[in-house]
């Protein structure tokens, strides 16, 4: 063919572009929509009371201890409305916008890559560097909206606007970094889920050094190998400093560089790590399908109790230096009652808070299990199962039951580990404490399960966002009454309020049966309807 | 009596405003290898999707053996499926695809299935996303064939073959028969379809247009006549099943439908000094099919 090259490819670049824009646009609107919400919220809040609520002396009490600090991190310019924010919803948001980043980013390469839609594409004059390159762009373009928003949202409540401006530059930059890795990784990882786990990884790794470096002073200097770590070095509204944004931006650039200079050399649909050509059968867990949902589902179980397990062996492990807060600072319990963390005056009340945390993760481990059961689905794999002589019922109420076994290891997990790290110390916390405590979550998870299962028989498309509703919907709506004034019949909506503080107080069984309730009727609905309708792809 | 490996009674499909399936009464008898054919969206893969109970019909009913097809537990003990675009769990390898699939259905016979896979020369120590097309294809015939189920459902399962392997599909399709069992095959493969074959069915925008055995199929089409002559050309307007007739010199050619004793005789008053008749290739009588107006 001898058509003249440039405004040919000039408009296929520009296809693509409108490509990546079809497939970001709404989770980029929805998580802007999140962050600036959660900001508005509570930055109005502060202004409307918890400001005038927190004295000096509470002040004071809130930057000692370390439990509140690997919370939520160094609390800095608590005076201010900006400070506050910062403090109260920065490593909320950051790991928000960084974990959809990742998974957008996995998702719209190397996802669409494998489902076999990009031969075309690049079947043409695109090259995949072009190709990765317009997707980049969107990507970042997204990002940096939600970053902007939430800084215009600063600004316009009325604060310094140079605090702001950090801010929202360190938000952008975590999620630019979180783009920019996983874009690395879905070069150099043999699968989509590969690279998603990798970069996960990466980014729980430096959470984890945020929370230790801010928990423990003399381990301070971890913050500065932690995107969320750097975030919080950042100090807006305090210290404005520029050194960790450079730092940040420097860490973003260089794997996006890495991975368009590597797009090149790979073939389309692998990474640069290949995956073995072949190997032995191992047929374990092949004769049922019950046996088939557990296998698939032990790889990434085993990741997911990893990352839970090794949260909470240093929760476990800074139980001590909380013991030890306690005894040093009698009148905290007091103050902290007066900022409105009354829970963390005690080692069980702190664990007890800590566990309440786990049924976010838990509850969103549920709701992508079912929605990898309904990628499977649309995709086909599961068309061969559903061909052979057993019950559509059969078939997810298998893939139920091997998410409850997983949830029940991973609660086990998180108790277990827990008390590991706290054991050592003589921390008063036994391991039925601990189980209690973790246990006492199932009833958040269950909702996400049921929530899940009601989706997948009517709505399988939005499975995970419907699933995840319960568990991180609840916790973000919790955030926000914690730092805001909301009316009660609003807060009573998130489960969370409705969670005993075990292993501080006894469980509230009542509620712990109301929601299993909800949970199994939400779930008989789903599994009614999903034996009728079509199924898809 | 057996009851008939597939009945449909009045089944119809509707996505929107669109019949993707319109009120299809179809019955298929034990023992028979059934093709199903028709143009790109046709609707014959939607109407195998029902018949597996993977779709829900809009209207009407089917029938596996006699059980209702909604009954999915019950009737996929009699069927093996393989679907058009087949797609495998990528990490597991061709090995433990068969295991699983095995285990989970309907009975499979293993010695058949080992011999099955020298024969379509699988690897089977590889992870199913190294296969390509074709070989993602050969996996699940193999797990189709080995099974002791008396209905096996293969939708297009040849479109990634090459000629090699299409000639050992055709073989083990010829087995299935030999062993008393059915085969309902969906293609755009004519020549597979004429040769595997006992009967047809021509499906055009979601409407049953023809069911027909081979030989009725080109009994009941067009034969191709060309006549040569000396002197006068012979006159064959009104001629009862003449169509198409064109005069090239001392050539004429038609198409001829039905019995030939009309054409016959007014050919009888000229002086023909040659005739040539040719039956349509299947393409032929398909393309004829297809053609007609309105998909
Ligand atoms: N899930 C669906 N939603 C909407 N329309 C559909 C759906 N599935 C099929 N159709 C439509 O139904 C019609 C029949 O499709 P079907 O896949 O059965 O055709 P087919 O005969 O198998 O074609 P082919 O030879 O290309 O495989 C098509 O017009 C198709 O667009
Ligand atoms: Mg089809």
């Amino acid at each position: 063919m001898t058509i003249s090259g440039s405004p040919r490819s000039g408009t296929a670049t520009a296809a693509v572009t409108r490509l990546a824009l079809r497939q970001v646009s709404r989770g980029a609107l929805a998580v802007t929509a999140v962050a600036a919400g959660t900001t508005a919220i509570v930055v109005a809040g502060y202004q409307g009371t918890v400001g005038g609520a927190l004295d000096a002396a509470a002040l004071a009490a809130l930057a000692e201890n370390p439990a509140i600090r690997t919370l939520f991190g160094e609390p800095v310019a608590l005076d201010t409305a900006g400070g506050f924010t910062v403090w109260r919803t920065g490593t909320v948001l950051a790991v928000l916008l960084s974990v959809w980043g990742l998974l957008t980013t996995t998702r719209v390469t190397r996802g669409e890559e494998e489902s076999g839609r990009w031969d075309l594409l690049l079947a043409g004059r695109l090259t995949v560097p072009a190709v990765l390159g317009r997707h980049l762009v969107v990507l970042a373009a997204a990002v940096v909206l939600a970053g902007t928003t939430v800084g215009v949202v600063l600004t316009a409540a009325g604060t310094p606007s140079a605090g702001a401006l950090r801010y929202a530059a360190g938000l952008t930059l975590v999620g630019l970094f979180a783009v920019s890795l996983a874009l690395l990784a879905a070069q150099v990882m043999p699968t989509r889920a590969g690279a998603s786990g990798a970069t996960l990884a990466v980014l729980g790794v430096g959470l984890l050094a945020r929370m230790v470096g801010d928990g423990i002073a003399a381990l301070g200097w971890l913050r500065w190998l932690s995107p969320y770590g750097l975030l919080a070095l950042t100090g807006a509204y305090h210290d404005d400093r520029l050194l960790p944004l450079l730092v940040l931006s420097a860490a973003a650039l260089v794997p996006a560089v890495a991975a368009m200079a590597l797009a090149g050399r790979r073939d389309l649909r692998a990474g640069l790590v290949t995956a073995p050509a072949g190997r032995p059968p191992r047929r374990w867990l092949l004769g049922t399908v019950e046996g088939f949902a557990a296998r698939r589902l032990l790889r990434p179980l085993a990741g997911w109790s990893v990352g839970i397990g090794t949260y909470f062996l240093l929760i476990g492990l800074l139980t001590v230096s909380m013991t030890r807060f306690l005894s040093d600072n009698p009148r905290f319990a007091e103050l902290a009652g007066q900022a409105g963390f009354a829970e963390l005056g005690s080692v069980r009340g702190y664990t007890a808070t800590m566990f309440a945390l786990l049924a976010a993760p838990i509850g969103l481990f549920a709701a992508i299990r079912l929605a990898e059961f309904v990628a499977a689905e649309t995709d086909g794999r599961l068309t061969s199962l559903y061909a052979q002589p057993v019950s559509r019922t059969r078939l997810l109420a298998a893939e139920t039951l091997a998410t409850l076994a997983g949830v029940a290891v991973l609660l086990t997990v998180a108790a277990v580990t827990t008390w590991l790290g706290a054991y050592p110390m003589d921390a008063r916390l036994p391991l039925t404490a601990a189980l209690a405590g973790t246990w006492n979550v199932l009833p958040i998870v269950l909702l996400c399960l049921g929530a899940g299962l009601l989706a997948v028989g009517w709505l399988p498309r939005a499975t995970a966002a419907i699933g995840a509703l319960p568990a991180v919907g609840g916790f973000l709506l919790q955030v926000i009454a914690d730092s805001a004034d909301l009316p009660d019949q609003v807060v009573a909506i998130s489960p969370f309020a409705h969670l005993a503080a075990v292993p501080a107080e006894s469980p509230n069984w009542p509620a712990a049966l109301v929601m299993t309730a909800i949970a199994m009727v939400a779930a008989a609905l789903g599994l009614l309807n999903h034996r009728r309708r079509d199924l898809l792809g | 009596m057996q009851p008939p490996a597939i009945r449909t009674s009045q089944l119809t499909k509707r996505y929107g405003p669109l019949f993707a399936l319109d009120d299809l009464d179809l019955t298929v008898a034990a023992g028979e290898v059934f093709g199903f054919l028709g143009p790109n969206g046709a609707g014959k893969s939607t109407a195998i999707r029902l018949l597996l109970g993977l779709a829900r019909p809009t209207a009407g009913r089917a029938w596996i053996f006699g059980i209702d097809a909604a009954d999915v537990a019950t009737a996929h003990r009699r069927i093996a499926y393989v679907p058009a675009d087949v797609t495998l769990w990528p990490q597991l390898t061709g090995a433990e695809i068969l295991e699983l699939l095995g285990a989970t259905g309907p009975g499979v016979d293993r010695a058949y299935r080992d011999e099955l896979v020298a024969r379509f020369e699988l690897d089977l120590s590889k992870p199913a996303r190294a296969y390509s097309t074709g070989n993602r294809q050969k996996v699940a015939l193999v797990a189709a064939f080995a099974t002791r189920a008396p209905l096996l459902v293969l939708d297009e399962p040849t479109s990634g073959l090459d000629p090699l392997m299409e000639r050992e599909f055709r073989r083990a399709v010829a087995e299935v028969r030999d062993s008393g069992r059915t085969v309902f095959l969906s293609s755009h493969q004519l020549a597979e379809v004429e040769a595997v074959c006992d009967r047809v069915g021509i499906l055009r925008a979601g409407r049953l247009v023809d069911v027909a055995t081979m030989p009725e199929l080109r009994r009941l089409r067009r034969t191709e006549v060309l006549v040569r002559f000396a002197g006068p050309a012979p006159d064959l307007t009104g001629v009862e099943g003449v169509d198409g007739v064109q005069v090239d010199g001392p050539a004429l050619r038609f198409t001829l439908t039905g019995p030939p004793g009309p054409a016959m005789r007014a050919l009888a008053a000229a002086d023909v000094t040659t005739l040539t008749m040719r039956e349509p290739t299947l393409e032929e009588i398909f393309l004829d099919y297809y053609g007609e107006s309105g998909r």
